[in-house]
């Protein structure tokens, strides 16, 4: 039964070549029925992506070991949880759960414009059919979910211990979600270059598409660094690693593209930059995703080494870099703009240099990432680059951004006088003054946190201006009550205060990675009854007092589990417990940490290291001696928080519904019952 | 034309300050990669090599394994995979890594010290689960 998965992936693939095929000379010669056919291919190849998908799972649930890849990545002892998302656990399913979330939205976009923008889906279906057609060919020639050993093994070898872990389940769908998406927007700009309709329809007809693919690429990013913080056990949560890097590459010109589109849709600027910036972004995110699966890079987090893999991918994306180049040279004169930028003090100017920074980071995480590979080419040594140089060039970059987007979205349009900056900018810059010297003498000397709080202070100062004029003036004009007001003011501009609250989720993101400054780490071997104290940047003392070590069975590992009592200037709080888990099938080791979440800093407890393992399993050795590692991780709850802002933020921007031009409709539909009322009574009566 | 100019003006001199803080940001954090072969014949070749941060792989030597569990501190010696020619003391404080035992591959980073004795900031384990098994892995 499960071969029916094979069999699909066959059929779609061809079926995607076709329609492509279909969908491009449509087109051209201008045949409806071929393009017809072509959005039909799309629809056709998610279903079957789907029967696919679903003989994949079927074949972890049912144990069913004679396929490699099920025996790669579970056995019988692990959860029905977990061997559902064996979908994505390894190499070869994760590409077809690629595919099958493209295709997804593939079919959403065909299906939103079978009757709108038909002069894009010709262009548009074969694009995506295209790329669809890659990802099925990768799966199939070069890297098979349903290859079949030549024996059938009793039992699989498990699953990576450090994927098993919640986060296993949505860190990876959200990233590959975000990734996919950015495919909706790519197509319609290559269908804009082929069809030669660059005008701003292309980009509005796909804003919400880069919306989303951001809301989730965003997510995900974040999803990544709450999983290393919990699961790598290293206290921390980003570690420019490859892959993060690989991630982070695409949502950078993602977010500058997402500002950009603005100058265009208002001032007829930036033509050729908004497509080179969507072009990028998803061939970053090819990129990232040949990255993680070639093995080509030292990482935590890459799959096997796979040559045949990375030829493909790489004959792909410079195929896609040369075809893209090719489309906008042969477009070149379409791009002229409409206006010019007036003055150096005006939001074009605030827009374009953000555009700026957001491109120059990417280059440098870029480089960063690929030295080791840049410098064995050329060398012959392979070099990397660690930390010190991603911090030393991006925390710069961000705290120049942390202020521009305190600036960026007030000041005026074309040219902004000096009237307009004092009465804007007066209030922020009092409030981020203050700010600063109240933190100076509170005692923080440290450049970069002062900085981050002094400029965070200003954008966050001018984002709640905005709200407050917007609620007043509405209120005023409306007669509502300040309440009202508000959730109106938002509901009538999603986007621009969608906008404004990702932009304060972001500050504050920014001021719990400014508490990293403050860290504090202790190391110390105890035994049971021992203490060690360690102080908070806050101003107190946490005093851990190790209890006890103990062993506990679980289905497929033993935990090692020490208990830790932990008290707050001298009054007992918490007891934290730290973890070694030995996994029986792979002989492999992971770390459970301990982590004390407040308000304001994470107390971190890492169970570092055991004297005698052997003897506490048995239960010979009632005292042994244990390493434990402590950190004090000052504000870094509020970086999540300030994720979850973000994503509230992006959702008020890209919940559906009234687009700015409607609002006069909407107000009489929000009356009528108010006149119906009486009639209402009337006929009753 | 007057404001664009500007605008490029202002430009340049923010890719030249990241360009600054980039090749800076290089000097300060670039780790070689070696073999303890390769190593030993640079370090020969150039003693001010040792300066420079070294990522070393290599191969944990039975026999060799020293560990106090109270002030953590670890020594070994690794030798060359290949060749098993190279080979040189390792001193590292900290908890011992996972699956570290004799005979792993490990990676060290860190730097070669006048004495010989390669003074590590960190020791990964290089794990042999990232590898695809090959069918035979299977027949257990």
């Amino acid at each position: 039964m499960t071969q029916i998965g094979e069999v699909a992936l066959w059929v779609a693939f061809i079926l995607a070549l076709w329609g492509m095929a279909l969908g491009f000379a449509g087109g051209r010669r201008g045949r409806g029925d071929w393009v017809l056919s072509a959005e039909r291919a799309v629809y056709a190849v998610f279903g079957l992506l789907v029967v696919s998908s679903a003989a994949i799972i079927a074949a972890f649930v049912g144990n069913q070991y004679g396929y490699r890849y099920v025996a790669g990545y579970s056995n019988r002892e692990l959860s029905l949880f977990y061997k559902i998302t064996g979908l994505w656990a390894g190499q070869t399913g994760s590409l077809v759960f690629w595919g099958l979330l493209l295709a997804l939205f593939a079919s959403i976009a065909v299906f939103q414009n079978r009757r709108r923008n038909r002069e894009f889906m010709p262009y548009v279906s074969g694009t995506l059919l295209l790329v669809l057609a890659f990802f099925l060919g990768v799966v199939l020639f070069a890297s098979n979910p349903f290859q079949l050993m030549d024996f059938t093994p009793a039992d699989g070898r498990g699953l990576n211990p450090q994927l098993q872990n919640y986060w296993m389940t949505i860190h990876p769908p959200t990233l590959y979600l975000g990734f996919t998406a950015f495919t909706i927007p790519f197509a319609f700009a290559v269908s804009a270059l082929l069809s030669g309709r660059l005008d701003t329809r292309w980009i509005t007809t796909t804003r919400r598409w880069t919306l989303l693919a951001w809301f989730f690429l965003t997510n995900g990013i974040i999803f990544g660094m709450m999983w290393a913080y919990v699961e790598l056990g290293w206290g921390g949560y980003w570690f420019w690693d490859p892959v993060e890097n690989a991630s982070l590459l695409p949502w950078l010109t993602g977010t500058a593209f997402l500002h950009s589109v603005m100058i265009q849709e208002k001032r007829g600027m930036l033509k050729m930059w908004n497509v080179l910036l969507i072009l990028s972004t998803f061939l970053l995110s090819i990129f990232a995703t040949f990255l993680t699966r070639s093995g080509l890079i030292e990482s935590v987090h890459s799959f096997a080494q796979n040559l045949t893999i990375s030829w493909i991918f790489l004959g792909f994306l410079g195929f896609l870099i040369v075809a893209s180049a090719a489309l906008v040279w042969w477009r070149r004169d379409a791009f002229a703009p409409e206006n010019r930028l007036e003055s150096v003090v005006s939001r074009e100017a605030a827009f374009l240099l953000n555009n700026l920074v957001f491109v120059a980071a990417m280059f440098t995480v870029m480089w960063g990432t690929m030295f080791p590979l840049i410098s064995e080419g050329f060398t012959g040594q392979k070099i990397s680059v660690g930390p010190p140089f991603f911090n030393r060039v991006n925390i710069p970059l961000g705290l120049f951004l942390l202020g521009l987007l305190g600036v960026g979205p007030v000041i005026a349009w074309r040219k902004a006088t000096g009237r307009n900056l004092v009465r804007n900018f007066r209030a922020p810059a009092g409030v981020a003054l203050a700010v600063g010297a109240v933190l100076w003498m509170t005692g923080v000397r440290n450049t970069y946190a002062l900085l981050t709080f002094v400029l965070g202070s200003f954008t966050m100062t001018t984002i709640v201006v905005e709200f407050w004029k917007g609620t007043r003036a509405r209120a005023r004009i409306e007669g509502e009550g300040a309440f009202a007001a508000f959730i109106h003011l938002m509901e009538r501009n999603r986007r621009r205060y969608g906008g404004y609250v990702v932009h304060a989720g972001f500050v504050i993101i920014f001021m719990g990675f400014a508490g990293s400054a403050y860290d504090v780490e202790r190391q110390v071997s105890l035994r049971p009854g021992e203490s060690m104290e360690i102080a908070s940047p806050f101003g107190h003392t946490y005093r851990l007092t190790y209890q006890a070590m103990s062993a506990y069975p679980a289905t497929n590992m033993t935990k090692v589990i020490a208990s830790v009592d932990v008290a707050k200037d001298g009054r007992r709080i918490d007891v934290l417990t730290a973890e070694k888990r030995a996994y029986k099938q792979r002989d492999e080791v992971a770390s459970e940490v301990g982590i004390r979440r407040a308000w304001n800093e994470d107390l971190y407890l890492i169970l570092a290291g055991i004297d005698d393992v052997n003897g506490v399993i048995r239960g010979t050795n009632p005292r042994p001696l244990a390493t434990f590692r402590v950190l004090v991780q000052p504000l870094v709850p509020w970086i999540w928080v300030g994720g979850m802002i973000m994503a509230i933020g992006t959702l008020v921007a890209l919940w559906p519904g009234a687009e700015p031009t409607r609002p006069v409709t909407r107000q009489r539909v929000v009356r009528a019952p108010k006149v119906a009322e009486p009639e209402a009574e009337l006929v009753e009566a | 034309m007057k404001k664009q100019s500007r605008f490029m003006a202002g430009a340049l001199v923010l890719v030249g300050v990241v360009g600054y803080l980039a090749v800076t940001g290089m000097k300060d954090s670039m780790m070689y990669y070696y073999t303890p072969d390769e190593l030993a014949a640079k370090v020969t070749a150039d003693p001010s090599a040792r300066q420079l941060g070294a990522k070393v792989g290599g191969r944990v030597v039975p026999g060799s394994v020293r560990f106090d569990a109270r002030t953590l501190d670890l020594r070994f010696e690794v030798v060359d995979i290949a060749s098993g020619r190279t080979r040189f003391p390792v001193h590292y404080n900290g908890p011992l890594p996972d699956t570290f035992e004799e005979g792993r591959d490990v990676v060290v980073e860190g730097r070669l010290a006048e004495s010989g004795t390669f003074e590590a900031t960190t020791v990964l384990t290089k794990c042999g689960s990232r590898y695809e098994a090959a069918d035979e892995d299977f027949r257990t």
